[in-house]
């Protein structure tokens, strides 16, 4: 198994392979800076676009002037209007489902870190398997089944459906995290009488308690981001924030200011929680973690 | 203490309560619907007509008229050109910037962060960011193009750079995730070889080509598996950049089969599409298996 | 809460609230600060998004404030407004109790039992007072709106009618023309002053469905061969492929950059702005050339739609308010649907807020409507008038409430995009778009 925390912090193990080249060590280090920044400013040109644009009078927002007196008046007319709903909806339909997940997953984490069954390694794609089909084809049968059930545009139908993929995220990624604690741990718990949930409550999990916290972070973004189950599944009552974004786009006759402020808006808060759990962002990525 | 038999078994009866609540949710959320959907694509189903869900007379219907309808054929190659045009392009430019940013300094690092965020960003606030940006009225794009004097037809609407021009910016939010495989990967190169082919006498792209990049070849197929899967799934930049449109030109198999569904109302018709997908995609991920992204396998 | 309203508002209400109030509570007196009849209720409403919708979502306290209802009024734009409530209410579902009945999905909705038919409503005298007056709405736009049963299930609130505008008009005087009548005239001109002071030539709704059959017909081609009867496609003739030629290549060489992506709003915006000249869309969008943000209200010129050789076909496309059958808050949408529709109100939208689509007679022939209707120095409630005239007289527009129209107005979305982004012929398009909608009849189970 890849020693996960190297790739975490971004560790250089090595000698920088660049500086190893032989000709003219400073000016290649120079250039290399100035030309990695320029880039980073290239990628980042669209994103400030849109930040700056939410930020721009509404008579301003077609002319070419490059300076103007910035104004919060397009944030106040979306606050004012039904967005805030749809905000709150999603944080409600994104927490729900991250503790849900969380609930069910984190247990079962454990179970496949520490109980070495056969057929593990089949369960345990299987898990990771679910998580790469098309939202289409679930997004079909939840809509009829919805219907019947009375989830349609509700909260908790909504929460249902993202575990789709939250739970195949937490189930990998708590594996990691439980696969790095000895467990010499627990089983002296055992033998100081401890059932096996017991020691894992009193003993695991606050081990892994910075690994929960980043799976939680993860499991909000992914629930936060997802826009096409909740097109489909709600209407009015449960619409969650990146439809709403949609509606300005579509709906009140192009407002480019109001659209840039509630596409600022949205991205804000995955924008924190991912400074917050950088040094745990590539382990996420490679959910499982590379082959040596 | 409990003797040894009994605490194996309580044991065992300990992490069977853990796992099985999951296995069981995860069962009724995926396996169930997908039943369902399999199930469906066998009949004729429309809601007018409840009674649809249960006629199996025909069951290959639906199947047999996706391979005489264009417009699903011609999403099938939309798919692919998508799919070939991103992959490459993710697969392209992370490697790039992973070379290029494989230095240890604070402000390396720092502006390794920079790269990242187009990756954390809501694909629907990407596909915002790209509308303004292929929209000529408010784009900073063609307002630039204009001054240099090279004025340009807006991007979406023209059917030789639409797909191209969602290919770019699903290339913006996801050549991060590419950059970073390849990036954690570089930093787990030994030195040795690449002492060793200095004293040789290796020229750079000797070194690159022999001794990194079989070290990095895992993290390409694995990480270009990932997005080639990943690109079955595209939605919300065809939805707000495109439409499917101009015409059909960016009218991939995943937004028709949502046209069919939710359009027109056509689930059984939907639902075979959607099992193409779905059958797509599990190929790809066993393959992806195969090829070892799952570190489990060495069991 | 009504204590704290300034005066001005409680003057307004006065007027609403005698009717309202006079009508929700016979054999009582006119509303109370305390009668509200609907406290507690929430009704969801949803239209797509319009010139009237946005007016009522202003008006809305004022409807809360009298009967003590909540209400949640959606507007998405008109294909994803058409999409979401086909599929709610093929459904069942009970999300919203008042919806639009989209004209081209008429026949679908009313004649599936989807919606629920308001003649009951309007005949008991305590649920509508006599005042109402549902026959002063135009016979010819209640029509699409009744079913097979003969009952009626929407009450029109808008009727949109296919004209014909030129915003910067003196760009056309400058280069020696007038207002083009026919589609030659039209060709020439837009020839003549494209890209004039950066203003582009023509722009038009992408819902080519609609916006493109009256050139289709103007040529002399048609969606169906016999609608409703026969509805075999003949969207391949000769005559509907120089249709689609001519007009893919008006949008294409006339349009400003990204023409095919333009919806209504963005046609407005653009027409507005003065950055392009020439549209023929619904009048209850052009009109919008003499709202007060309008750079061009003193420069814009109006006509009927163009005549070709076949002769001059504007479409009318109506729209109501109806109840779905899941609804359950059916009275209270009911009596949403009479305030907003209330012969005040229609009235007010015309005199306040300068609405130009009003369906009901005493409306039409009102002298506020001719004059807020009337847009540097054009008449454009003759115009319209004239148009459903001669609308009515052909009954052409039977194809468009035909319950698979849907799906060919997709076929027909898709094949002017492809004309007009280079992708395909005239020809190929509309022998492309013939099969795919001879498929989808297929699949829907119509006959041919």
């Amino acid at each position: 198994m890849t020693d996960i925390t190297d790739i975490i912090r971004f560790r250089s193990g090595n000698a920088p392979l660049a500086l190893r080249w032989p000709t003219q060590r400073f000016l290649v280090r120079v250039g290399l800076h100035v030309l990695v920044a320029v880039l980073a400013l290239m990628v980042l040109l669209p994103f400030l676009w849109l930040v700056q644009m939410s930020l721009r009078p509404e008579d301003e927002i077609f002319s070419d002037a490059v300076l103007f007196t910035p104004t919060l008046e397009n944030y106040r007319a979306l606050w004012q209007g039904n967005f805030a709903g749809s905000f709150l909806n999603s944080l409600a339909v994104s927490s729900l489902s991250t503790g849900l997940s969380l609930l069910l997953g984190v247990p079962a984490a454990y179970v496949l870190t520490r109980w070495r069954f056969k057929g593990r390694a089949r369960v345990a794609l299987w898990i990771l398997t679910t998580r790469m089909a098309p939202p289409i084809a679930f997004t079909i049968p939840f809509f009829l089944a919805y219907r019947v059930l009375g989830l349609q545009d509700t909260v908790w139908g909504l929460a249902l459906i993202y575990m789709t993929f939250n739970l195949s995220i937490v189930i990998w990624f708590m594996q990691t995290f439980f696969a790095a604690i000895p467990e010499s741990l627990e089983e002296a718990a055992w033998i100081d009488g401890c059932g096996v949930w017991r020691a894992f409550w009193l003993v695991t999990l606050p081990l892994a308690a910075p690994g929960l916290a980043a799976t939680a972070v993860f499991c909000f973004i992914f629930s936060w981001s997802d826009f096409f189950y909740a097109l489909i599944l709600t209407r009015t009552n449960a619409m969650t924030a990146p439809v709403a974004i949609v509606n300005f786009l579509q709906y009140e006759g192009w407002e480019w200011g109001k659209i840039a402020a509630s596409g600022t808006l949205v991205m804000l808060p995955v924008l924190i929680f991912t400074l917050l759990v950088r040094k745990y962002f590539v382990h996420g990525l490679t959910a499982g973690g590379l082959k040596d | 203490m409990p003797g040894t038999l009994s605490w194996e078994a309580s044991r065992r009866r300990a992490y069977l309560t853990g796992l099985v609540p999951a296995l069981v949710v995860l069962a009724v959320i995926t396996v169930v619907p997908t039943l369902f959907l399999a199930g469906a694509s066998l009949t004729p189903l429309s809601l007018v007509d409840p009674a649809s869900l249960f006629d199996f007379s025909n069951p290959l219907r639906n199947y047999a008229e996706l391979l005489h309808d264009p417009r699903f054929l011609g999403s099938l190659v939309m798919q692919l050109q998508l799919s070939a045009l991103t992959v490459t392009l993710q697969l392209a430019v992370g490697l790039g910037l992973a070379l290029l940013l494989n230095v240890r300094s604070s402000f390396f690092e720092a502006i390794r962060t920079v790269f990242l965020i187009p990756m954390v960003l809501p694909p629907i606030v990407v596909a915002l960011i790209w509308k303004i940006i292929y929209t000529p009225d408010v784009s900073p794009l063609h307002r630039f193009l204009d001054f240099v004097g090279l004025p340009a037809d807006s991007f979406i609407t023209s059917a030789s750079t639409a797909l191209l021009a969602v290919a770019v910016a699903d290339t913006w939010q996801w050549f991060p995730f590419t950059m970073l495989m390849i990036l954690a990967t570089l930093q787990m190169i030994p030195n040795e070889p690449l002492e060793a082919a200095k004293i040789d006498g290796a020229n750079h792209w000797q070194t690159f080509r022999y001794i990194i990049f079989a070290y990095i070849r895992p993290a390409l197929i694995v990480s270009g598996l990932f997005r080639l899967i990943d690109s079955f799934k595209a939605f919300p930049l065809i939805y707000v950049l495109t439409d499917g449109g101009p015409g059909s030109a960016t009218e991939v198999t995943n937004y028709y089969a949502f046209v069919q569904a939710f359009n027109f109302s056509y689930w059984g018709y939907a639902s075979a599409i959607a099992i193409v997908l779905l059958t797509g995609v599990f190929t790809l991920s066993w393959a992806a298996g195969r090829l070892g992204w799952n570190g489990d396998e060495g069991e | 809460m009504f204590q704290t309203r300034n005066f001005s508002r409680r003057r307004v209400l006065q007027g609403a609230g005698l009717l309202v109030g006079g009508l929700l509570l016979p054999g009582k007196a006119p509303a109370q600060g305390g009668a509200k009849r609907l406290a507690g209720v929430t009704l969801n409403v949803s239209t797509f998004s319009a010139p009237f919708p946005k007016i009522l979502i202003k008006w809305l306290p004022e409807f809360e404030q009298l009967t003590g209802a909540k209400v949640v009024y959606d507007t998405p734009s008109f294909p994803v407004y058409n999409q979401r409530a086909d599929l709610e209410l093929s459904t069942g579902g009970s999300a919203y109790d008042v919806v639009n009945v989209t004209f081209i999905y008429s026949s679908r909705w009313i004649n599936a039992g989807w919606l629920t038919p308001l003649d009951d409503f309007i005949r008991d005298p305590n649920k509508t007072p006599a005042d109402w007056d549902v026959d002063d709405f135009l016979p010819g736009l209640r029509a699409p709106e009744t079913g097979k049963d003969g009952k009626l299930y929407g009450i029109p609130w808008s009727v949109d009618t296919f004209i014909s505008a030129a915003a910067r008009f003196d760009l056309f005087k400058d280069a020696g023309l007038g207002f083009p009548d026919t589609t030659d005239d039209l060709f020439d001109t837009l020839k003549a002053t494209h890209g004039k002071d950066k203003v582009a030539g023509f722009v038009t709704d992408n819902h080519y469905g609609w916006s493109f059959v009256p050139f289709l017909q103007a040529f002399g081609g048609n969606v169906f061969r016999n609608p409703p009867d026969d509805l075999t496609p003949v969207l391949d003739t000769p005559e509907a492929i120089a249709a689609a030629e001519y007009f893919a290549r008006i949008v294409k060489d006339f349009g400003p950059n990204g023409a095919i992506s333009y919806t209504p709003d963005q046609v407005v915006k653009a027409l507005q702005s003065g950055r392009v000249n020439y549209s023929a869309i619904g009048q209850t969008y052009l009109a919008q050339l003499g709202d007060s943000g309008s750079k061009v209200a003193g420069t814009s010129a109006f006509g009927l739609a163009p005549r070709g050789p076949a002769g001059r076909f504007p479409g009318v496309a109506v729209h109501g308010l109806g109840i779905p059958a899941a609804s359950k808050n059916k009275e209270a949408a009911w009596t949403f649907i009479q305030w907003a529709l209330s012969k005040q109100n229609t009235r007010r939208a015309l005199v306040e807020e300068n609405l130009a689509s009003p369906t009901r007679r005493s409306d039409f022939e009102s002298p506020e409507f001719k004059t807020s209707s009337t847009i540097n120095g054009y008449d454009i409630a003759g115009i319209v008038r004239e148009s459903i005239d001669i609308s009515a007289k052909g009954g052409y527009m039977k194809y468009r409430t035909v319950p698979v129209y849907p799906q060919v107005d997709q076929q027909l979305n898709k094949a002017i995009a492809n004309i007009a982004s280079g992708q395909l012929s005239a020809r190929q398009a509309m022998e492309q778009a013939q099969a795919g909608s001879i498929a989808e009849l297929k699949r829907a189970g119509v006959a041919l």
